[in-house]
């Protein structure tokens, strides 16, 4: 157990809840903010309670800033009113009996600058009004002053976003980035979208079944995810299948070669779409992993092509524009697919969902 | 939209309807409205009325003081005991009022099992007396108090508390400024029904307090007193009484039971 104070965050939290049996480790450091991804019921929500001390360890520690508030080893538990962590829950749980004003007052810090908290956020005409009367993105913004006005040690978000329109989302994302880099010492930000966790952490934290499936950072864990649910994420191609040797075969007996796999259980194999390459002619040297496919149909997202390909695989691949152009892709092509073995991910041990 | 329910099922619901207003309306249709005003001024019905608007106000008030902690102290409780201490606290709603007056006596009367240690102490007896009065309201309005503010409170998310815990919050605090103000229409309701079942209160009040004119001689107990004696000021008293408890829950009426 570590009490370096190098840390801001340093927990392992042991509950069971129900089905779930948590069981987390992480350290955040001062300043930096740190989003929690996974499917539901992975225990992110019950991550942020256990921290708060609204839900009791089993065994563990929570340390912040040094400070330890609970310890059940040591029989150390503080209230979680002593934390000094704040909270942005995700329908924001505006305390509907106030007005803005009294609610961003209503646990504001001695030293609190409001009015430069309320500027950032853009919350000035809306201190009159009832949480009633404010639209989602309000509410966020609202939610997060409030937080903020406590001068938290630390703020943690559940899904401050996942209520807001796509328009309001990325204005909404932006005044968080803002307010969370001019306030703070560190954040740990529960969120489902990627678009989220990259543009506002710097280490991702993928929690699945109660346990860390991945902690990096967001190019890491998109150049690299280790687990079948954030590969499905970030829109890679999956394929489940049994390993043998350094390959894995699919059930259809399709193989594909990777860079090193040793197992001889079932392997999820994951493909980032942009390694998929094609070639109108059989590759020279003719790599492990190349087939013969068809198109199935395009799609031009900008400047991408996604290709959707059947044959011994069914795959997607990325590709420029103008190269989709230029193999004159259409429904029906037959085409050659090819796939380094160093770009095929597996993940061993992950049950699917 | 509901569909509209068959014919014979509308006939026995304006029955029913008949049912409660006949007897209603047979009491308006003889109430002496020009004496109206006279009737209500004599002292017998002053004094009832006084003593009336004061007790069953202190009731309410007392059946809030006593009843909004043990809803809060309810509503964290689940399982056996819970239901357990839920049916003692509802019994007073649905026992025989002269039961509950009864009962009043053996545990706060003279000779009481608490009376006889509190005169002893104190001096203070409540029978007959218009604490004594207050005391039997209290008993029958407390249970209103506490199925509504119990009933909000259980509705309420609790996640509201961790919020506000989370910006430093402590329970006291938790309780006075997010609690109590989020419930704060089933306060409001619990007082008034409290204070309705409080005023119309008789069985408890006549076993427990008496009925002594100017002291402990409430409304229902004068308009039982005058049917005897002087009707027409029996149905005055009543028009009263009908009047408050009708303007109460038509007042209260989202809170009593959804419109909609």
């Amino acid at each position: 157990m570590s009490t370096s104070p190098e840390f801001l965050l340093d927990a392992r939290v042991v509950l069971d809840r129900g089905d779930l049996h948590l069981d987390v480790e992480l350290q955040v450091h001062h300043g930096e903010v740190v989003a929690v991804m996974g499917p539901n019921g992975a225990g992110k929500t019950t991550l942020l309670n256990a921290l708060l001390g609204w839900l009791p360890l089993q065994s563990g520690w929570v340390l912040v800033d040094g400070e330890t508030f609970e310890a059940p080893g040591e029989g150390i538990v503080t209230a979680t009113h002593r934390r000094g962590l704040g909270m942005v829950f995700q329908d924001g749980l505006l305390f509907p009996h106030l007005k803005v004003a009294g609610n961003i007052e209503f646990g504001a810090a001695p030293n609190a600058d409001l009015a430069s908290l309320i500027e950032t956020l853009e919350v000035s005409n809306l201190l009159e009004k009832y949480p009633s009367e404010l639209s989602a993105g309000q509410i966020q913004r609202v939610a997060l002053a409030r937080t903020l006005a406590a001068d938290p040690k630390m703020v943690l978000l559940d899904e401050p976003l996942a209520a807001l329109d796509i328009a309001g989302r990325s204005r909404a994302r932006e005044l968080i980035g803002t307010a969370l880099s001019e306030n703070l010492s560190g954040a740990l930000l529960v969120t489902h979208d990627p678009a989220d966790a990259f543009a506002l952490a710097q280490r991702v934290l993928v929690l699945e079944n109660g346990r860390v499936a991945q902690f990096d950072s967001p190019s890491a864990i998109q150049s690299e995810p280790k687990s079948r649910w954030i590969a499905d994420l970030m829109g890679w191609n999956i394929f489940r299948g049994a390993g043998r040797g350094s390959s894995v075969v699919m059930p259809n007996g399709t193989e594909i070669a990777t860079a090193g796999l040793q197992t001889d259980g079932e392997v999820s194999v994951m493909i980032n779409p942009v390694a998929v390459a094609l070639f109108p002619e059989r590759p020279v040297g003719s790599p492990r992993n190349s087939w013969l496919c068809r198109v199935r149909g395009v799609q031009f997202l900008g400047d991408i092509a996604r290709v959707s390909l059947s044959g011994p695989l069914t795959i997607y691949a990325d590709i420029t524009s103008s190269a989709a152009a230029e193999l004159a892709l259409k429904e029906g092509t037959e085409i050659w697919v090819t796939v380094k073995a160093t770009e095929v991910h597996t993940d061993a041990h992950s049950n699917g969902d | 939209m509901r569909a509209q329910p068959p014919v014979r099922i509308r006939v026995i619901a304006f029955g029913a309807l008949l049912f409660i207003c006949a007897p209603l309306v047979s009491l308006l249709w003889r109430v002496p409205w020009s004496r109206l005003v006279d009737l209500l001024t004599r002292e017998v019905v002053t004094d009832a009325l006084l003593l009336s608007l004061i007790t069953s106000l202190a009731a309410a008030l007392a059946a809030l003081a006593l009843g909004v902690p043990l809803a809060l102290y309810l509503t964290r409780m689940n399982g056996f005991s819970a239901s357990l201490i839920r049916a003692v606290v509802v019994l007073p709603m649905i026992l025989p009022p002269v039961v509950g007056g009864a009962a009043l006596l053996f545990a706060f009367g003279r000779n009481g099992l608490v009376g006889s240690a509190v005169s002893d102490l104190t001096g203070l007896v409540l029978p007959y007396t218009l604490t004594g009065v207050i005391v039997a309201n209290t008993f029958v309005a407390l249970p209103f108090v506490i199925l509504t503010v119990e009933g909000a409170l259980r509705a309420s998310d609790s996640r509201f508390e961790l919020a506000a815990a989370t910006l430093g919050a402590n329970e006291s605090r938790v309780t006075f400024r997010v609690v109590l103000p989020m419930v704060r229409p089933a306060l409001i309701a619990g007082g008034f029904l409290g204070w309705a079942r409080a005023l119309g209160e008789f069985g408890a009040t006549i076993t427990f307090a008496g009925n002594i004119q100017g002291k402990t001689q409430t409304l229902p107990l004068a308009v039982f007193v005058a049917l005897e004696t002087d009707r027409d000021a029996a149905l005055a008293m009543s028009v009263v009484l009908i009047s408050v408890s009708l303007l109460i829950l038509v007042s209260l009426r989202d809170r009593w039971w959804p419109v909609r």
